[in-house]
């Protein structure tokens, strides 16, 4: 098996040698076909929820406004993924052009990309991407001789992984404070400075960009009737090579593409379990890895593709150190907004640390499925909703080990 | 000013001064007319933002989960003992902060560590160390 080349097409890093092809198509087509072919293509939001984006697209260009904002989401922080960062530093004009074609459809004037402040070198490249943009006059008004006028701006995230989440991501553009609103109202009614706003991953943007150049059809062609497309899945843990790579939907299990890409496991150890979507998804023990690489049937498997972090571990650690290791990183990035996820984060670090080493009882598990649970329920944004999925799906998978210690001998 | 211009003022201030003082918060609030409970707020939000003085130099360890899986513990262990200040903490001579941080995406290459804009990968103890003699 090799890598399905989708996104991986056409890589340029400099504006005056990409012919913005796409684009060009795109106003050659009108808003509405582009939203069609989009919605045609099936494509889910990359970032990690899997909204359809057509949709989105589809509902803000039927907001009336005299403003509307287009934000591209570059403040990639989940834990195991890196694909969003490889797109901004490798292929980041076709990220500016998924941008136009999205602010073009939707009918916004006004742009952003969000770029989390650790990524110094992606910002360096897309403020030289912006500059050269507006050099070229890609960016402006009337751009390519249309009536399409487009300004657009570049954020520099500050250390806040719940920025990630779409309204946080916009109160922190205001200068606020990066926590979520309430929904609704959604961002494409009342967003950004309270205009109609669509917030998009980066990949996301550049699959928009490859589907309006090579059209729907193709696309349709690669992946399963749910899951369309390819997906750049982010391997790392205990794996020999390590990286990102190009999967087609549907076309490997999850153990192949471990076996195959990533060359096995490190040190010819054995597999454990692997978490397939970043930390904020259930584990799937080694039993339940041959599954076709999709939305559907990692969710049918109770857990989720999520950003496309897939973390490889190994038999040996000690499990409620790397339980300790997750909740350590909620406690931390929690807002802080939502009671239960900021108490019960806490709590169950608490717990966790004192159990480092000495082993976990059945009571205390409970509680922590049990504080899982209402912050599920009564947390307002994904961070909360999705903080203890990991550490469930431990104490699920493995009880009995959690119980003697955490470590087991294999 | 327009608020949207509000990270990038403070990431200005932060790398002339390693902080923001309270006299630019003063400013801050008069130029993005707010009051100024309000931008030290907001500034106290994210982690890259500090209002006490750091070190010269801002030294990262990521210990996310990839990381962390890859022995980040030892990498941090060594730093905390060949500076003598834990996570947090500032050297005495104010040239390095110490910062256990969460993901920096470089999950495929860790353990990771960044020295102010600088990203090091594949980092081991004797690399991390000399990393940090390196510094001038």
């Amino acid at each position: 098996m090799s890598e399905k080349y989708f996104l991986k097409e056409n890589m340029e890093k400099n504006v005056s040698d990409y012919d913005f092809s796409a684009f060009k198509k795109a106003l050659k087509m009108g808003q509405n076909k582009v939203i069609k072919e989009i919605e045609d293509s099936g494509l889910k939001g990359r970032g990690g929820a899997g909204f359809p984006t057509g949709f989105k697209w589809k509902l803000a260009s039927q907001q009336e406004a005299d403003l509307k904002y287009f934000i591209c989401n570059g403040d990639e922080g989940e834990p195991g993924t890196f694909k969003d960062r490889l797109l901004m530093e490798d292929s980041p004009v076709k990220v500016l052009e998924g941008i136009m074609i999205g602010a073009f459809a939707v009918g916004a004037s006004q742009g952003y990309i969000y770029i989390r402040g650790e990524y110094a070198k992606p910002i360096k490249i897309f403020n030289k991407i912006i500059k050269e943009a507006k050099k070229e006059q890609v960016l402006g008004e009337n751009i390519f001789g249309s009536d399409f006028s487009f300004e657009m701006k570049l954020i520099k995230g500050a250390g806040a992984y719940v920025c990630g989440d779409e309204t946080s991501l916009i109160n922190s553009i205001e200068g606020h404070r990066g926590i979520s609103r309430i929904k609704p109202p959604y961002p494409i009614e009342k967003g950004l400075f309270d205009k109609p706003t669509v917030v998009n991953n980066v990949e996301t943007l550049s699959c928009a960009a490859e589907i309006i150049n090579q059209g729907s059809d193709t696309y349709n062609e690669l992946g399963t009737e749910n899951s369309r497309g390819t997906k750049l899945v982010c391997l790392s843990g205990d794996i020999n090579e390590p990286g990102v790579y190009e999967v087609e939907f549907g076309s490997m299990t999850i153990r192949e593409i471990i076996q195959e890409f990533g060359k096995g496991i490190k040190n010819n150890k054995e597999l454990k379990f692997v978490i397939p979507g970043g930390i904020s998804t259930s584990i799937l023990s080694n039993d339940k890895i041959d599954i076709p690489y999709t939305y559907e049937d990692i969710e049918k498997a109770e857990s989720s593709l999520g950003s496309g972090a897939l973390i490889v571990v190994a038999k040996g650690h000690d499990l409620i150190d790397l339980m300790l290791n997750a909740s350590r990183f909620y406690m931390d990035e929690t807002c802080g907004t939502c009671f239960p996820c900021r108490e019960g984060n806490r709590q169950v670090h608490h717990m966790l640390k004192k159990a480092m080493g000495k082993g976990i009882d059945h009571n205390k598990t409970e509680l922590i499925k049990d504080i899982g649970k209402t912050i599920r329920l009564a947390s307002r944004c994904g961070l909360g909703q999705s903080s203890l999925n990991f550490i469930g799906s431990v104490i699920d998978e493995y009880p009995n080990e959690l119980l003697i210690g955490g470590v087991d001998n294999g | 000013m327009n608020s949207d211009k509000f990270l990038d003022r403070a990431h200005d201030i932060q790398d002339t001064y390693g902080y923001i003082p309270e006299g630019e918060i003063d400013k801050m609030a008069k130029e993005f007319d707010v009051p100024r409970a309000k931008v030290y707020g907001s500034i106290r939000f994210y982690s890259m933002f500090y209002t006490e003085p750091t070190g010269k130099y801002i030294i990262r360890v990521c210990d996310s989960l990839s990381c962390h899986i890859n022995d980040s513990k030892s990498i941090v262990d060594s730093i905390k003992n060949y500076l003598g200040i834990d996570d947090g903490e500032t050297t005495e001579n104010k040239k390095f902060t110490l910062e256990v941080v969460e993901c920096l995406g470089h999950c495929g290459e860790g353990p990771v560590m960044m020295v102010n804009d600088e990203m090091y990968t594949h980092v081991s103890k004797n690399m991390a160390l000399d990393i940090i003699k390196d510094c001038t």
